[in-house]
């Protein structure tokens, strides 16, 4: 015991503090918001005033509608991206090492970098629809980024750009991993290159699939300062994301208290996606360990 | 060893540097000093306030100005942590209701002694001078004036419509951008796409059909009159204007657009007088354009306001008390509004400053009287773009109204006067 002390302390002194950072910090907010909080924390009890009022503005409204939207779009499409990728780089190419590198670069790029360069490449007046027209293609029109019904795509085209290489060296990695007996013995057994991916490798693929979805989607619900920079929310406030609103709450409108509520409404919808997971991962343990 | 000879070397000089404030107590004199934030950081603006601290300086002061750029909310941000530390700075920027709403979680330093000696409340407008004693007495002190409803005109779009005639009312206004459109001006309006600018198009507009409207509307209120046919008409109005404008802009701001205006690509440009700094910071001349008072629908007039203000927060050290004191008499003399005034392009808080003279434009000295006629008339009102007529939370929430319907052409005028009453309720 007094041996192993070190090892005691090294891992148990950093996890607590962490933890009482978190736990402690999350506690003080869903307090704050059910507190009548404006400029400065302050105690009091208001019930779920601040709720039914984040609940019933526009802003919010907006915001989970696109969360939604944003979300499963963002999600699938790096997803299929990201194995596409995976998928080309494993067929023992040239120069896969440099490619790698490349698509995985995006992945070291500030969000706040990638959204101002997305915002000015998307920029009608500016970027590409000007380099088209300048071309000679003058009829070419793509203006979605100040389409207020097409902005959100924006960011997930933005989104994808950057993590889809995240979901490329985890998929490269699991491919790797497949067993190459087994590849040989459905090649023998007469298996075409489609045949074997879809039937033999891809269901191996299953719980990186599951890591990826689980980590993007948690990307996807706390996305700030991606969209800060690439929309702000705009045009109008057809691009309002959760994140956004309760900053906007918070530090621009001086509603401590609503901005809180809005937080605990943000911890409510991860948890949302963070508990299948773990019960998901719960039960795979047990039945592992029952096999 | 010489390593050693420095190390020493420098020790002592940083134990005289440390006796120097003590070395100055013990003579007797306090050395005033002050400890400043605001957004102020580039551009004119910049340049302004660090004419003021150089001021400050030579009456003897020791000037501690952090600047934080942005948006003036990041710098409440700034502002907010300092207080909830325990450690505001000793004078900050801060304007409009949210002096009051700030006073209330700090203590703040009453300057009516101050004010009194200066004689200063008999040359301030009475609307603004109520917005810096919230509870009676003095807290803080505007520092400058501007309009948010100015229109400049670019002379080439002018040219182009073959006009030469200033737009008085909503009526010119109109005409001249169709004049305009047809002269082949691309974007008759000059526009940028934050929030303030679209806030900013809504309350001109409003504004320009009724003062009377916008002081019982939008300053109190008044659920009856924010249902009333002059919000509707403004929606109207507003609804022309955006027609007019460049949708490409996205979320930039209006200055990225100046060079098209000078150019007469775009022709007009409803702005605050700032935008006068801007233009002349970014070498454009007088004779690009011309500022007029924004439209008006009676013809006289309309000024909406917007004065930037300094609040000064209660600190116990005898330094920076005499530094306040300091400012306070600063930032209230006639000389020093007239060098701030002159490089921002705003207008003198004072009432009583002479505008005839060198160094002042004919926008500046248009704006001076129009404010003198439009608080004669009654139809000086207080901006709420630029967070002079509500507190943030009610702005806010008032703007995501105006910014959506800037850019939401299919939310009809009636629709917008709905959701405008129900931000408020749901705000309140």
């Amino acid at each position: 015991m007094v041996r192993r002390l070190p090892e005691y302390l090294v891992i148990w002194v950093p996890l607590l503090l962490s933890a009482a950072h978190l736990i402690s910090f999350s506690i003080w907010t869903i307090w704050i918001s059910f507190t009548p909080s404006t400029l400065i924390p302050v105690s009091g009890w208001v019930g779920l005033r601040n709720y039914n009022a984040v609940l019933a503005s526009r802003n919010w409204q907006i915001a989970f509608d696109n969360l939604l939207l944003f979300g499963i779009a963002f999600v699938l499409l790096s997803l299929i991206t990201g194995l596409l990728l995976a998928i080309l780089l494993d067929q023992r190419i040239r120069a896969e090492n440099v490619l790698r590198t490349i698509f995985l670069y995006p992945l070291a790029v500030s969000f706040v970098v990638t959204g101002t360069v997305w915002s000015w490449l998307l920029n009608p007046s500016i970027g590409i629809e000007k380099l088209v027209h300048d071309l000679g293609w003058t009829s070419f029109h793509f203006d979605w980024l100040v389409n207020r019904d097409m902005a959100i795509w924006t960011i997930v085209i933005a989104a994808i750009w950057q993590s889809s290489g995240f979901a490329m060296a985890l998929f490269l990695a699991g491919l790797r991993s497949v067993d190459a007996d087994i590849i040989r013995a459905a090649q023998i057994d007469g298996a075409g290159p489609i045949r074997t991916y879809w039937r033999v490798i891809l269901p191996t693929l299953w719980p990186i699939t599951i890591t990826v979805v689980v980590v993007q989607l948690q990307f996807a619900i706390s996305a700030f300062d991606l969209v800060r920079a690439l929309t702000n929310g705009g045009p109008g406030i057809a691009t309002q994301l959760p994140a956004l609103v309760v900053y906007d709450l918070m530090f621009q409108r001086n509603q401590l208290g609503r901005g809180a509520a809005a937080a605990v409404l943000m911890l409510l919808i991860l948890l949302a996606v963070l508990l299948p997971y773990a019960a998901w991962r719960y039960v795979r343990r047990r039945q592992a360990a029952h096999a | 060893m010489p390593i050693t000879t420095t190390r020493r070397r420098l020790l002592a000089g940083s134990a005289a540097a440390l006796a120097l404030p003590a070395f100055a107590r013990a003579q007797g004199a306090v050395k005033p000093r002050l400890t400043a934030i605001s957004q102020w950081s580039a551009g004119s603006d910049g340049a302004a306030i660090t004419a003021l601290g150089k001021k400050f300086e030579e009456k003897g002061g020791v000037w501690q100005h952090s600047p934080v750029p942005g948006f003036t909310t990041e710098m409440m941000n700034k502002l907010r942590a300092q207080i909830i530390a325990g450690d505001p700075p000793a004078c900050s920027q801060l304007k409009g209701p949210e002096i009051a709403a700030w006073s209330k979680i700090a203590p703040t330093v009453d300057l009516d002694a101050v004010v009194a000696a200066a004689g200063y409340e008999k040359v301030v407008a009475p609307d603004l001078a109520k917005l810096h004693k919230p509870g009676g007495k003095w807290i803080a002190l505007p520092l400058q004036i501007y309009s948010t409803n100015m229109l400049f005109l670019s002379k080439r779009a002018m040219d182009k419509a073959k006009a030469d005639k200033v737009p008085v009312t909503w009526a010119d206004f109109n005409d001249l951008a169709e004049k305009m459109k047809s002269g082949g001006v691309t974007y008759p309006v000059a526009n940028g796409g934050t929030r303030a600018d679209d806030g900013q198009k809504f309350e001109a507009s409003l504004a320009g059909i009724s003062p009377a409207a916008y002081r019982t509307a939008i300053m109190n209120l008044d659920k009856k009159a924010l249902e009333g046919p002059e919000i509707k008409a403004a929606f109207a109005q507003m609804r022309k204007i955006t027609n007019w404008m460049d949708p490409n802009v996205g979320a930039q701001p209006y200055a990225t657009n100046l060079k098209r205006f000078v150019d007469g690509d775009m022709g007009m440009m409803i702005m605050g007088g700032w935008a006068q700094g801007v233009l002349r910071n970014a070498g454009f001349k007088f004779d690009d354009f011309v500022i007029a008072p924004g439209p008006s629908d009676n013809g006289k007039p309309v000024f909406l306001l917007n004065a930037d203000a300094f609040i000064f927060w209660q600190r116990k050290e005898a330094d920076l008390q005499a530094g306040q004191m300091l400012m306070a008499q600063l930032v209230m003399d006639p000389a020093i509004q007239t060098m701030y005034s002159q490089i921002t392009g705003s207008i003198p808080v004072r009432t009583d400053v002479d505008l005839s003279g060198e160094g002042w434009s004919d926008g500046q000295r248009r704006t001076a009287a129009a404010l003198k006629d439009a608080v004669a008339n009654n139809q000086a009102v207080l901006s709420l773009a630029h967070n002079m007529a509500q507190e943030n939370g009610l702005t806010a929430a008032m703007i995501d109204v105006f910014t959506e319907y800037a850019k939401n052409k299919t939310i009809k005028p009636e629709e917008a006067v709905t959701r405008l009453a129900d931000a408020v309720e749901g705000a309140r």
